[in-house]
């Protein structure tokens, strides 16, 4: 291993850690604000509604990441008729099969810190004159996402290691880049350098959220 | 001089389990009343009928002359939260928003509701916790208050939206016994400026102290209802004598 390749190769995988972290952005910008969208679905006193946003979660959770992503990239062109129309940029379509998984993960995350909130809290508000949506926005949101704080910090790292799925369709990002020099190179140091980077990319989303999560302590 | 709340013929029942029996009373403007008897006599459910924390399955609530339930019937979603509005409640359990300071426990609805300027708000804020001897504790959080403390904190929040009648939930039922003193300091501070207040409490030398009227709540029904000196002094029933015995 020495210094001189490593500077070779950083460039290139730089430019593929670029990918990853932009999927990275992407997705946790679009999930987590869908996946509160869905929670509140998920409990809302319209029946379809509720119905089918625990359909949603079920099959985003039941079915594995891998499959959704090659059904986004390979599958929804080969539909008959409307597959033409379909076809998307093969970042585009894993794009949104991400989003679309970790937004059912994020429902369920959601779902659970609203779970948590005592009843007096909604009764609290109710007595001192705040409507349902008043109380949900002033004092449950609030409320909900600083329990969902560790569970999210979670999702989020898992999401940096699951970007490396891109690799499966074909979709250049920072394992893409490493395979291709350890493949041309005949030398495992690519790999190493992969797996620094996404060490730093963890660590920094780790500080990030104990920050917030010490922001948000209410002490 | 008329009623500010009268209820007529209050029923509640959970299945076949009736919690509330016809309960009827009515409370006077600058009345404090005290409601006691054993647990799962239906106190609490018929305080907390009178916010619309819980349904009644049939009878009346008048507030203001206004009904919330007329035989059974409801008045609009509007209409309830508008004839519910004079009224604050203090609960058992506090129910403090935790994500907020002390203070923004005060303002959030005040300043939710917009019903008064930003000023006028802060300014009854700081009012109220140095009436309720908080004033040093406006930037804390709910977390690092003792039970006592936190109780004070709820009853200056409910004062904050001038109700004109407070109702009070087992207010110390959950304080250590050294800490329900500050809390009553507080209640007997409001009676003694003609708060209307409607109290379910176990503290029987408050309710003795306090209340100008007691009413001895059992098995679902008002059981026997009078003045402190009536209630605890000459009981007429031989279960409120049990009851007052066990205290």
């Amino acid at each position: 291993m020495n210094v001189e390749y490593i500077i070779k190769i950083a460039g290139p995988m730089l430019e593929g850690a670029r990918t990853t972290a932009l999927l990275f952005l992407i997705v946790i910008a679009v999930s987590i604000p869908l996946g509160f969208l869905v929670t509140l679905m998920a409990k809302s006193a319209i029946k379809p509604l509720a119905w089918i946003a625990h359909s949603y979660i079920y099959v985003m959770r039941g079915t594995p990441l891998l499959l959704q992503l090659l059904f986004f990239c390979f599958g929804l062109p080969q539909i008959p008729v409307i597959g033409q129309y379909l076809v998307m940029d093969r970042f585009v379509a894993a794009s949104l099969g991400f989003i679309l998984n970790y937004g059912a993960y994020f429902a369920e995350i959601f779902r659970g810190g609203m779970l948590s909130i005592d009843k007096g809290q909604h009764e609290a508000a109710k007595v001192l004159g705040l409507s349902k949506w008043q109380t949900l926005r002033k004092v449950i949101v609030a409320q909900m996402f600083r329990v969902a704080l560790p569970a999210v910090a979670n999702e989020s790292i898992s999401l940096v290691k699951d970007t490396a799925l891109l690799y499966a369709v074909a979709v250049p990002e920072l394992l893409n880049y490493a395979k291709t020099a350890v493949n041309r190179d005949f030398t495992v140091t690519p790999f190493v350098v992969a797996g620094v980077i996404y060490l730093l990319m963890t660590l920094v989303l780790t500080l990030f959220f104990k920050t917030l999560e010490k922001r948000f302590k209410f002490e | 001089m008329s009623s500010m709340i009268e209820v007529k013929e209050l029923q509640k029942s959970f299945g076949s389990l009736e919690v509330l029996k016809k309960v009827t009373f009515a409370v006077n403007p600058g009345e404090a009343v005290a409601v006691i008897g054993p647990s799962g006599s239906g106190k609490s459910t018929m305080l907390r009928s009178l916010v619309h924390l819980e349904e009644a399955t049939g009878g009346s609530i008048i507030i203001h002359g206004k009904p919330l339930v007329k035989d059974g019937k409801y008045a609009s979603a509007a209409e309830i939260r508008e004839i519910t509005s004079p009224m604050g409640m203090v609960f058992q359990h506090f129910n403090l928003f935790p994500h907020l300071t002390v203070r923004g426990n005060l303002e959030l609805a005040p300043r939710t509701l917009k019903r008064e300027s930003i000023k006028d708000i802060t300014a009854k804020s700081k009012d109220l916790l140095s009436k309720v001897g908080l004033t040093d504790k406006g930037d804390v959080y709910p977390s690092m208050l003792s039970g006592g403390q936190k109780q004070r904190v709820a009853i200056a929040r409910a004062l904050m939206l001038n109700p004109d009648i407070l109702l009070f939930d087992e207010p110390t039922s959950a304080l250590d016994p050294e800490l329900t003193g500050e809390v009553l300091r507080v209640i007997r501070q409001l009676a003694e400026e003609h708060m209307t207040m409607i109290i379910v409490t176990h503290e029987m030398n408050f309710a003795r102290d306090v209340a100008d009227r007691v009413i001895f709540m059992d098995n679902g029904e008002i059981a026997e209802s009078g003045t402190p000196e009536q209630i605890f002094g000459s009981p007429q029933l031989e279960r409120t004598r049990m009851f007052l015995s066990r205290e």
